[in-house]
């Protein structure tokens, strides 16, 4: 493995953990505004992001499986 | 209010009578008319989104030997995750900073890039000022623009920026306010 190879599986492993922090920060505070402004449209709010947390967590699984595979 | 002619229109930005709710609702108070910004001012995020897409596509097109194939895989990844997060955000931003008009009062309620929040509240009895700005080729043509509602004393004013059918929302609030002063 070289320089360049570690380089890029720090940054993405970075990005992934940034990116699921950033995830459940915008789940926290849409439940927040969800409680604030309530209609009909807030359990596809709700189901979109928390599709956005299942996603973050598949990237992150993914991102530290390519550190043992790629 | 039901005599209004202008009905829910606009993607949800101009609702009338909606089977919304708040936190801070009182008994009894019924919500009137629900403001949100014109869809046409949401332009500049849906265009950067489109960019990003092409450009994504692009990228993939170019040939390159910096990256092996799995790292192109978990890349594309991370793009795509970026440019979903992004419209998303930019929709959150949209949907949850409202105006509200309810048989009480104006409310107006801001999410400042999702995490800060500000609700100002302004009693109709203490309301003294309405005032519409709307001008420019595009406002005129999608018939939206500015409110601006004056409160008496230290109370804090509110506005309702870049909302759809500015006249016709003035309307009913100077019904409202006609109906709460008994002229």
């Amino acid at each position: 493995m070289d320089f360049k190879d570690i380089t890029f599986k720090v940054v993405l492993s970075l990005f992934a953990i940034f990116y699921y922090l950033y995830a459940l920060v915008i789940s926290k505070q849409v439940k927040i505004m969800n409680k604030t402004l309530q209609d009909e449209h807030n359990g596809l709010i709700l189901f979109v992001t928390s599709l956005q947390v299942t996603v973050s967590l598949i990237i992150l699984t993914v991102v530290i499986l390519s550190i043992f595979i790629i | 209010m039901e005599n209004n002619n202008k009905k829910s229109s606009a993607f949800y930005s101009y609702c009338l009578n909606p089977q919304t709710k708040f936190d801070t609702q009182e008994d009894g108070e019924k919500i009137y008319l629900l403001l949100r910004s014109h869809p046409f001012t949401q332009i500049g995020w849906i265009l950067t989104s489109i960019a990003f897409i092409i450009l994504l596509f692009v990228l993939n097109f170019i040939p390159q030997n910096i990256f092996n194939i799995g790292q192109i895989f978990v890349i594309n990844l991370f793009f795509i995750a970026f440019i979903f997060s992004y419209i998303w955000f930019n929709i959150l931003n949209w949907y949850f900073n409202v105006g509200i008009v309810t048989s009480k009062r104006i409310i107006d309620i801001d999410f400042y890039a999702v995490l800060y929040k500000e609700i100002t509240n302004a009693q109709l009895g203490r309301i003294e000022d309405t005032t519409v700005k709307s001008g420019g080729y595009v406002e005129s043509f999608f018939d939206y623009g500015s409110i601006f509602i004056q409160t008496a004393g230290t109370e804090a004013n509110v506005e309702f920026l870049n909302v759809p059918h500015p006249s016709d929302a003035v309307q009913i609030i100077n019904k409202l306010l006609s109906k709460k002063h008994g002229l």
